[in-house]
Parts: C-alpha cells; sequence; structure tokens
C-alpha cells in the first residue's frame, strides 16, 4: 500500500508519485503519515517534509501551504518548495547566518516579525540541506 | 490667332476625355504662360471620373497602409510569442486551484447576501472582444445578484474594464487595480492584490469573472466562485452542497474556522493567479487574431489601392500624350 503524493506550487507540480510515508511539519507539530491516513486537511508551516521512498529518506523545504489527504492521496499545496538535495550546504549556512544576525538587529515589531520568518526559511532549507545536523 | 482656334476647336472634341483644367489650358490665349500641367500632378478634387484621381494621393495612402499592415504583423507575432510564454504558466497554474475545487467545492448556485465580483480585463486595448465580453457578463451577473436584500459590488482588474464599468455602474465598484502586467504575474503579486481587496471589502461569496483560454480562437467566459470562510463552515455543517468537507478532520491551528480562514484566502489567491493567467493568454490570443485580420483587410485595401492608382497613373499619361499630340498637330496644320 502506497501513498500518492502531490506537491503543488503556484509555478508548477514538483513531486507527483507514490511513496511509503511522509513526516509533515504542521502549525501543531511534526505530524507522520502513514498508508489508510484519516481524511484530513491541515495547515502547514514553514518546515522541512521528510519522504520514505524505498526505504530511503529524502528532504524538501516547504513553504507554508496546505495539505489534503483522502484515501492514500496526499495534496500538498505550497507556496515554494525546494528539494534538500537542490540545496547548497554553503550557501544555506550562509544565508542562515546572515538571517540569525538580521533578527539581532531588528528594530520595532514589525521588522522583528519579518526577520523571524526569514529565519525560519532559512532554518528549514539548512535542515533540508543536511539532514544529520538537526537530527 | 489661328493656332489659338485650332487648339479651341481640338480641347472641344477632347473635352470629354480629359479634366476640366487642362481644358482650360488648352483653350487659354496663347500669352498667357501655359502652366505645364503634366510636369506638377497637385492634389485637387478631381471633376469626373476614376482616372482622374491624383496619384499622389493614392500614393500617399499606399504607404500609410503598408506601415500598418507592417506594424499589425510584428504584433501579432509579439503577441504569438508571448502567448507561448504564458501559456506553459497557465497550464500550470491550474493543477494548484483545481485539489481547491475538489475539496471546497465550485457552487456558482450558492445563495449569499453580499456578492463580489471580481472582473479581470486587460491594460492594453487592440485585443478584440475579450473585454467586452467579461464586462457583459459581470454586469448580467450584478443584476442577478442585486436585490432589496442582497447586495453586490465590483473589483476590477485592469484599465480597460475600470472604463468600461465606470460608465454607468461607478458608484458599485469599490475598488480597481490597474497596470498589474508592468511585471510578468506571479503568484506573491496576486497574493498582495488579495490582501487589498480582503482588507477592503466585505463578502459572503466572491466570483471572479474572466477570459479561460480554451484555444487560440476560443476563449470562453467563464465565472469561478470562491466562499467566504464563514459560509464555508455554515454549508458544511448543514450538509448541503460541501457536506464532504466535514468528513475531513481540520488540523493546523486552534479552531476550526481559523483554519477554515486560512484555507479560503489561498483558494482565493489561487483561484485569481489561475484567472489572471488564463485571461492573459486569452488576451495575447485576441490580439493575435485581431492583428492577423487587420493585416489581411490592410493587403486587400492595398491591392484595391494600387489598382486605382495604376489607372489614374495610365489616365494621366494618355492626357499627357493628347495634349502633346494635339499641339503637335496643331502646330503640323498651321505649318
Amino acid at each position: 500500500m502506497n501513498l500518492n503524493l502531490h506537491v503543488v506550487t503556484p509555478n508548477r507540480v514538483v513531486w507527483d508519485s507514490e511513496v511509503q510515508e511522509i513526516i509533515l511539519a504542521t502549525n501543531n507539530g511534526q505530524m507522520g503519515v502513514l498508508p489508510n491516513h484519516t481524511a484530513l486537511v491541515t495547515a502547514l508551516d514553514i518546515g522541512v517534509m521528510k519522504i520514505r521512498l524505498n526505504a530511503q529518506w529524502s528532504t524538501m523545504a516547504l513553504m507554508g501551504g496546505f495539505a489534503m489527504i483522502d484515501n492514500n492521496e496526499i495534496t500538498l499545496l505550497v507556496n515554494n518548495v525546494e528539494r534538500g538535495i537542490d540545496i547548497d550546504l554553503q550557501e544555506a549556512r550562509e544565508s542562515f547566518r546572515l538571517a540569525a544576525t538580521d533578527r539581532a538587529r531588528a528594530e520595532g515589531k514589525r521588522q522583528a516579525i519579518e526577520a523571524d520568518v526569514a529565519l525560519k526559511r532559512a532554518r528549514t532549507r539548512l535542515e533540508a540541506a543536511d539532514a544529520l545536523l538537526f537530527r | 490667332m489661328a493656332s489659338s482656334a485650332t487648339l479651341r476647336r481640338e480641347a472641344r472634341r477632347l473635352g470629354s476625355l480629359t479634366s476640366s483644367w487642362t481644358v482650360q489650358t488648352l483653350t487659354r490665349p496663347c500669352q498667357s504662360p501655359l502652366p505645364s500641367p503634366w510636369l506638377q500632378q497637385t492634389e485637387e478634387v478631381p471633376s469626373f471620373g476614376v482616372r482622374a484621381i491624383s496619384t499622389q494621393i493614392v500614393r500617399n495612402r499606399m504607404k500609410s497602409i503598408k506601415s500598418i499592415q507592417k506594424i499589425t504583423k510584428a504584433m501579432k507575432m509579439v503577441a504569438s510569442s508571448k502567448l507561448r510564454a504564458i501559456q506553459t504558466k497557465a497550464e500550470n497554474s491550474r493543477g494548484l486551484w483545481q485539489p481547491f475545487t475538489a475539496l471546497l467545492g465550485d457552487v456558482p448556485g450558492i445563495d449569499v447576501k453580499k456578492n463580489v465580483f471580481v472582473t479581470v480585463t486587460s491594460d492594453k486595448g487592440l485585443c478584440g472582444g475579450i473585454n467586452s465580453t467579461s464586462v457583459k457578463i459581470s454586469k448580467a451577473l450584478f443584476k442577478m445578484a442585486s436585490s432589496p436584500e442582497k447586495e453586490a459590488r465590483y473589483v476590477v482588474l485592469g484599465e480597460k474594464g475600470k472604463a468600461l464599468l465606470q460608465r454607468d455602474s461607478k458608484k458599485h465598484i469599490s475598488l480597481s487595480i490597474t497596470e498589474t502586467q508592468k511585471n510578468p504575474l506571479n503568484f506573491t503579486q496576486v497574493s498582495m492584490i488579495v490582501d487589498e481587496i480582503l482588507k477592503n471589502v466585505e463578502y459572503d461569496a466572491i466570483r471572479v469573472c474572466f477570459n479561460k483560454f480554451q484555444s487560440i480562437v476560443s476563449f470562453m467566459p467563464t465565472m469561478s466562485t470562491v466562499l467566504s470562510p464563514e459560509v464555508v463552515e455554515k454549508e458544511s455543517e448543514m450538509g448541503g452542497k460541501l457536506g464532504e468537507l466535514d468528513s475531513y478532520e481540520i488540523e493546523g491551528a486552534e479552531t476550526k474556522g481559523e483554519v477554515l480562514q486560512n484555507l479560503t484566502e489561498f483558494h482565493f489567491v489561487c483561484a485569481l493567479f489561475n484567472a489572471c493567467l488564463e485571461n492573459a493568454c486569452s488576451e495575447q490570443g485576441a490580439r493575435m487574431s485581431a492583428m492577423d485580420s487587420s493585416s489581411r483587410n490592410a493587403g486587400e485595401m492595398l491591392d484595391k489601392l494600387t489598382l486605382s492608382y495604376n489607372r489614374s497613373r495610365q489616365a494621366s499619361i494618355t492626357t499627357e500624350l493628347i495634349e502633346i499630340i494635339s499641339g503637335a498637330s496643331a502646330l503640323q496644320a498651321k505649318a
């Protein structure tokens, strides 16, 4: 029994095939989905999604969106997505460092919120790129 | 003396063939300097006959029509290349909006109190009839949706729609957004537009009216419906058209209402993104066919003008010959 996963962004369909298990990052924490899961609609946070395909785990950095699970069909609608293997580790580390310094320097509520979101995004990319780092 | 008499006789004989001022020149007394009519063809209204149209006028018209034809041909090629670029984007965006329709349903028949019509039109003209069809449909639906208990408002995207709707529905327009296509359409831009709309307009249902791109020659005016979170919740609990939504567990935030609100806002952005892209495709397709037919028309006009140009050219040559020959024969007769 497999799950049919579709990952869709406004510009293109990123993933459209079968997987065995996925782990999503929702607003209420991480959630695992196995075959024959209940029908579910959930909001996704900016975070890393792990996919198990043929006993191998791969990662994807999702930038927020929604997930709909129904009858072993999973549709993820996200604003932006990057596959872990496509992210350059050095560049991800660099942008994480920059985002952290920006966050420390932010003044005012609005800047702080924006810097927070940017930091979250950078951390997600870094986590997706280097799966061993945050294990 | 005799020469002038002979000239006059000749002129009267040729009077029916030549134009009036040539006759006058022939009958003028020899002392006055004869303007050489065959050297300057100035534009003046001929007294009779197609053959008397000045070649200069026709040549000018032909030049301007030829340049118009070149311009419209170029516009057609530009439109076709832009169409190719946008078409792939539009097809990719369809995949984003379909899951929402599967989940929340596209129920145009839903009856709500507050309707907001978002009309998607183009900024530039010369694109055939797509803008007027969009506006016509929005107006018809607006009429259907306005009644004593219900109210309806417009949100217009695009210069052309704004101009068309301002004429008679000015007080019903809540918001108008133009110059959306200066930069290529992307999702972020549309989300900001939706943000603006949601800040300013209250709604129970939003109806997006646009032209769906089916093929290069066919555009279908379409309306997609997006419901507000309250209506979604009510309908799903009542087990009406959205009854299946209740069979899903909804997680992701404190309350179901909050998730539904995010969900419907996201639905609106995806639907509007798809609508804008499809409308842009239809606009380029309609412009292609409009420019194509106009270059064809220009070609036909050019053919007709070439015929009349040749005719007037031949007529002027004939009159020159006649004048020369009659003058020469008059001199010979005298000698």
